[in-house]
């Protein structure tokens, strides 16, 4: 999926992490737009959330033909509708806008089997961990100690990967959206694990179940998809394929060197 | 007693399950599985007003049990369904 388009991409290129995904010729059409302005019909309003830390009101709704919308405070407003592609018309905030985008790729990956998970990944050999949890649990404590103790490592994305489903193979893409850490890459790994990080008193791990793992993934993917009928029943799909191809394990851990030695002897052996 | 229609059964890896609607936004996100049996009670009751008595019953002609047992099982089956808000 591609951000294409004069205006878009002048305006998406100011966000930091974004312009090194750009690709040069774009092989697609126009998906995303920035429009004068979007008008909202009457619309059942699904989920109302806080971003960046609070400070912005966002809400998601439908409409009776299907028409997503999403108002971001008094930033900007989003449309999608399947087909149409997106449309923004945003007021200049950049954080409001990166948000947008985010949510831009949410609607529209989802079709095509590619959602944002909320994670912290680290590389290993070329292939990818995905730590959930969250805010707080410390995903990003765990893939720090994978850097600092294990070799051949590096950090992929702190905050909201792409995960994908290719050919039946599950991969986790870098994004523009990765959080406190600036971490963007432009690069793809097949995924060895999901790790849902809890704290312990004392390290242990144990792989779940498929209702578990259900449980696990659900709460890491985008809260909006599972506001509406026809989202969630992509966005099962999209888990219960995840799950059926890479094992999910629940990780109880201290902070400390030998947390990471035990995912990393499970994971990669 | 009724099946709550509000509720959605779904296949995910191989497991019928229902997905919580309050857990929306927690930590894990709360799940009930079906096995075999539970599902096919809930699919023949969906849309009809019924009793633990009809559960029951219901086990007797379908599985090789005897009726006291079906009572315990049907009881079991209805207090749990009850619990996840499955039965309203």
């Amino acid at each position: 999926m591609h951000l294409c388009g004069g205006d878009t991409v002048e305006q998406a290129m100011r966000i930091p992490g974004m312009s090194v995904f750009a690709i040069d010729p774009c092989p697609c059409e126009m998906e995303v737009k920035f429009v004068p302005r979007v008008t909202i019909p009457d619309c059942r309003w699904l989920h109302e959330f806080d971003i960046i830390d609070g400070r912005q009101r966002c809400r998601f709704g439908a409409d009776a033909e299907g028409t997503y919308y999403y108002t971001f405070d008094r930033h900007g407003m989003l449309r999608f509708r399947e087909g149409e592609g997106v449309e923004i018309c945003m007021n200049g905030n950049v954080e409001a806008l990166r948000f947008a985008l985010w949510v831009a790729y949410t609607m529209m990956g989802e079709k095509l089997g590619a959602v944002p998970v909320h994670s912290s990944v680290v590389v290993c050999a070329g292939r990818a961990i995905m730590c959930l949890g969250e805010s707080g649990t410390g995903k990003s404590t765990h893939t720090r100690l994978w850097l600092e103790n294990i070799a051949d490592t590096h950090l992929l994305n702190d905050d909201s990967p792409i995960v994908s489903i290719i050919d039946g193979k599950v991969r986790v893409y870098g994004s523009p959206w990765s959080g406190k850490t600036d971490c963007y890459l432009q690069e793809s790994h097949p995924v060895a694990g999901l790790l849902r990080i809890e704290q312990r008193k004392e390290n242990t791990i144990r792989r779940l179940g498929v209702v578990e793992s259900f449980a696990a993934l659900q709460p890491s993917c985008p809260p909006s998809l599972a506001k509406d009928e026809h989202c969630m029943d992509l966005l099962v799909e999209f888990i219960s394929h995840v799950i059926e191809h890479v094992p999910v394990y629940r990780l109880g851990c201290l902070p400390n060197a030998d947390a990471a030695r035990l995912s990393h002897k499970t994971l990669i052996g | 007693m009724k099946i709550n229609d509000k509720m959605k059964i779904r296949t995910v890896a191989g497991e019928n399950i229902v997905i919580m609607q309050d857990s929306a936004g927690s930590d894990m996100t709360r799940v009930v599985a079906l096995n075999e049996s539970a599902l096919w009670l809930y699919n023949q009751l969906t849309g009809q007003e019924f009793e633990v008595d009809d559960v029951a019953r219901m086990l007797t002609d379908e599985y090789e049990v005897n009726e006291a047992d079906a009572r315990k099982d049907a009881e079991a089956w209805v207090a749990e369904m009850k619990k996840n808000g499955l039965i309203l």
